[in-house]
């Protein structure tokens, strides 16, 4: 980094707020995927005006500058390329106003997803997405990768809750997008614009989020089926029940293998496990639902039944989906968790496919997730020291993506493309969006400072 | 596949571990310097990116990493918290071994082991403290208070010893030396010399039980190799809140108590429940901070931090106070004399409540009844 550069920053930040040590730079070239590049220099942001400061530098300089906040994307969103400036968003964490009468919190990107929801609990209300890292991940990161979790189908992910932004542009300019209220229809919605853009287009530095009452009764549930055709059309026949549950969650039959092998769980061994949890405001409601939901299990040739009679039970329940991730880490060394997402009258479809994929290559991908929004996680395990292996993993991969789209889904539902997905872009997307996405690309960022190389942007 | 033969033990021992880092990055919520610091090469995290470089050949393992790999107060929530079951304070112990035996090592750390060689404890006090009773009698129990109960928590130790004593317990202080095991953590070994005095000086008391008020001279004694004989020949080590717990201490208070677990205690023997009984039976009105159990936040001291990284090591002694407030505690309790001198240390001018050992709490109940 050239001596004037580092200098400016140090200017606009202040000594203490400026790194370019070697353990800041081996610790900000990762994120959670698998790839990895030292950045030049990183500086830990205070205030908006240090942002607006230096994306005018950057700009001037074409320096690239990658925001960041935990660092828990797993595409690679966060990865610096081109020796650029890692802006560590971390450390703009107040949480500035919560108004329940509004209904709506306004904080700062760096707040960590579970600090909003320990100041929320107190009033009964949450910010509904839940991501699975959502006790360090931070809200910034959210709004930058639509970070949703397992409640998605029923409540949505981050998307449906930003209300508006302040955004800085990389001119430097601070700009605010959306409103403060329930609903507007003002002017083009350059808030959802923001939401996923994988920071390529802005560094957010405030963020007005629409939030929801929590509700206090929830029943659980899990049923086997022997076979995958029977748990994928119960899937798709829960709609007709016009019961959403607010968790629907889908255990492949390798991924139960897995979890038997390496723990004491002791789980069925079928070709799927379906987890369900309804809520409400009082058991009735959440029995009632449940019992719905039950029917359709039984009609569609489920084979055992457990409703948890107590919450104790419940997280007996919850024990396999929760370790899957874990379980499946301690396999080998290198592990990609993908979230491929279709329609869910396709989730047995790509369940069979994934298992062919997984034959074909000879490479471990055991399959979980939310097949109440068609989000499933195809989970990769290999030893990423071995080329062989990671070539197996690189072809199975693309030829995941190719099946993902041929079922009518999306490459991504609520991780990002990143690095990792960008090649693919164009398999989802025609040559139109692409160029639509790449213009708006160049509109607001025409030196291409912002978090170069992802998305497929700036071919 | 070609694999180098590995240069460092760190590798050797721990390469698998290392490398199922899958850089999630959720040890972040509960990494004590990271929380108290904001800053991920100083979180597990990028401790173990760091060794996966090492191990990469892409950086030497020298004095720049120093920062980060000697930060660490081996508190082991990552652990607890690694849903890959990387062990990080281990592996970051051995890291620190192999630094040392290239001659990198923070200035603080060599210092301890230098001390240790002239000194029979970590401040270099030569004049032992007798706490007014005679040491080295023959006695059914060696209380084996531990450096920082000797030399900086005199106070807490004294009240300790005045327990015992309204218990009858037939106890003997004995003229100890460090028992060493924090140079284990610190990059060096156990001190042999240290060690086989502190052995004979037990054997020569005749005591069957060894009760320590420090959990980590506990965890040395129960644990480590150089002190295999002790345990060989029949001596029982127990922590003092083990041998505590059946007592009836006939007292009670209505104050609002809570307790923080030690690292050395909680996660690292699994001691939890023994000190809650005592506090139960004596204070009803026992309330949890936010963080306990395995989930406890680390007062900050342990891992040679306190002494290298003085003020990280207040901050989060803050945080864990800060939970304290929270509950609006009167009292906080613990049975460690490193978090009580750390915590002691941070507490504000407006924290209002006390921070005691939880024997020297039920003393001074004892006292004004």
């Amino acid at each position: 980094m050239a001596e004037k550069i580092k200098q400016a920053l140090i200017d606009i930040v202040g000594e203490n707020n400026y790194t370019d040590s070697l353990i800041d730079m081996v610790s900000y070239s990762y994120d959670a995927s698998e790839y990895s590049q030292r950045p030049s220099c990183a500086v830990w942001v205070e205030t908006v005006e240090h942002v607006s400061d230096i994306l005018k530098l950057a700009n001037r300089e074409h320096v690239p500058v990658v925001p960041r906040g935990a660092g828990t994307g797993l595409t690679g969103t966060a990865t610096p390329l081109n020796e650029a400036i890692v802006l560590d968003m971390s450390r703009m964490n107040e949480i500035i106003k919560i108004s329940i009468e509004d209904r709506l919190v306004i904080v700062q990107p760096g707040v960590v997803y579970a600090d909003l929801e320990k100041a929320l609990a107190q009033y009964g209300f949450f910010f509904p997405p839940d991501p699975a890292s959502g006790t360090v991940c931070t809200l910034g990161g959210n709004v930058s990768t639509n970070a949703g979790g397992v409640k998605g189908a029923k409540y949505g992910t981050t998307r449906d809750y930003v209300l508006g932004l302040q955004v800085v542009i990389p001119d430097g300019r601070i700009m605010r997008t959306g409103s403060r209220t329930m609903k507007s229809v003002s002017g083009y919605d350059l808030t959802k614009l923001f939401v996923g853009s994988e920071g390529t287009l802005g560094v957010v530095t405030e963020i007005t989020l629409k939030i929801n009452p929590k509700t206090t009764a929830a029943t659980t549930s899990m049923a086997t089926f022997d076979n995958l055709e029977d748990a994928g059309r119960a899937v798709s026949q829960i709609m007709y029940s016009g019961i959403i549950p607010s968790v629907l969650e889908i255990l492949g039959h390798d991924t139960i293998m897995a979890i038997n092998r390496n723990t004491d769980l002791d789980l069925p061994e079928v070709d799927a496990i379906l987890l369900a949890e309804t809520d409400g405001y009082t058991t009735a409601e959440t029995d009632f639902q449940m019992e719905k939901i039950i029917e359709v299990f039984k009609k569609n040739n489920a084979g055992k039944i457990k409703r948890a009679e107590s919450e104790e039970e419940a997280s007996d329940l919850w024990a396999a989906r929760k370790s899957a991730y874990a379980v499946l880490s301690r396999i080998k060394t290198h592990v990609v968790l993908e979230d491929v997402t279709v329609p869910m009258t396709k989730i047995a479809d790509l369940l069979k496919g994934i298992k062919a994929i997984s034959e074909k290559h000879n490479i471990i991908i055991a399959t979980y997730g939310h097949a109440g929004d068609g989000n499933l996680h195809p989970q990769f395990v290999y030893d990423g020291y071995d080329p062989k292996q990671v070539k197996s993993k690189e072809a199975a991969s693309a030829e995941l993506f190719q099946l993902t789209i041929d079922l009518g889904g999306t490459l991504t539902g609520e991780h990002g493309i990143g690095l990792q997905k960008a090649p693919f872009m164009t398999l989802e997307h025609d040559p139109a969006a692409m160029d639509v996405m790449r213009g708006i690309k160049r509109l607001l960022d025409p030196n291409n400072i912002l978090n170069p190389g992802k998305m497929a942007l700036d071919e | 596949m070609n694999k180098m033969e590995a240069k460092y033990d760190f590798e050797r021992k721990y390469r698998e571990q290392v490398l199922q880092c899958s850089r999630c990055g959720f040890c972040q919520a509960v990494c004590p310097v990271f929380g108290s610091t904001l800053r991920p090469a100083l979180n597990a995290r990028g401790k173990m990116l760091l060794l996966k470089e090492v191990m990469d050949g892409k950086i030497q393992l020298d004095d720049e990493l120093i920062e980060s790999l000697f930060q660490c107060t081996t508190c082991a929530s990552c652990f607890e918290n690694c849903p890959s079951g990387v062990n990080v304070p281990d592996i970051i112990k051995q890291v620190r071994k192999d630094m040392v035996s290239i001659g990198t090592c923070h200035p603080a750390f060599k210092g301890m082991n230098e001390v240790l060689k002239r000194h029979t404890n970590i401040y270099a006090e030569d004049d032992a403290e007798d706490f007014g009773r005679e040491k080295n009698r023959k006695a059914e129990i060696v209380y084996f208070v531990g450096c920082v109960g000797l030399y900086r928590e005199e106070e807490s130790t004294e009240a300790t010893l005045d327990l015992l004593d309204r218990l009858n317990v037939d106890y003997t202080l004995i003229d100890e030396v460090c028992c060493s095991g924090v140079l284990e953590d610190v990059g060096f070994e156990i001190n042999e010399e240290l060690a086989r005095k502190n052995i004979e000086l037990v054997f020569a008391t005749g005591a069957k039980t060894l009760i320590t008020g420090c959990p980590y001279c506990s965890r040395t004694f129960n644990n480590k190799p150089q002190y295999a004989e002790l345990r060989e020949k029949g001596v029982n080590v127990l922590h003092i809140s083990q041998f505590l717990k059946d007592f009836d201490m006939g007292v009670k208070t209505d104050k609002k108590v809570t307790y923080h677990d030690p690292c050395d205690l909680g996660r690292h023997c699994g001691i939890y429940e023994e000190p809650r009984e005592i506090i139960r039976k004596i204070a009803p009105n026992f309330v949890e901070m936010a963080h306990h159990h395995a989930d406890s936040l680390c007062c900050g001291a342990g891992g040679g931090v306190r002494g290298a990284y003085a003020k990280n090591s207040l901050a989060m002694a803050r945080r864990r106070l800060q939970e304290a407030e929270e509950i609006d505690a009167e009292v906080v309790l613990t049975e460690c004399n490193s978090c009580i001198h750390n915590l002691s240390n941070a507490k504000l001018r407006r924290q209002k409540f006390e921070v005691y050992n939880i024997t020297r709490f039920i003393n001074e109940l004892m006292e004004n009844k």
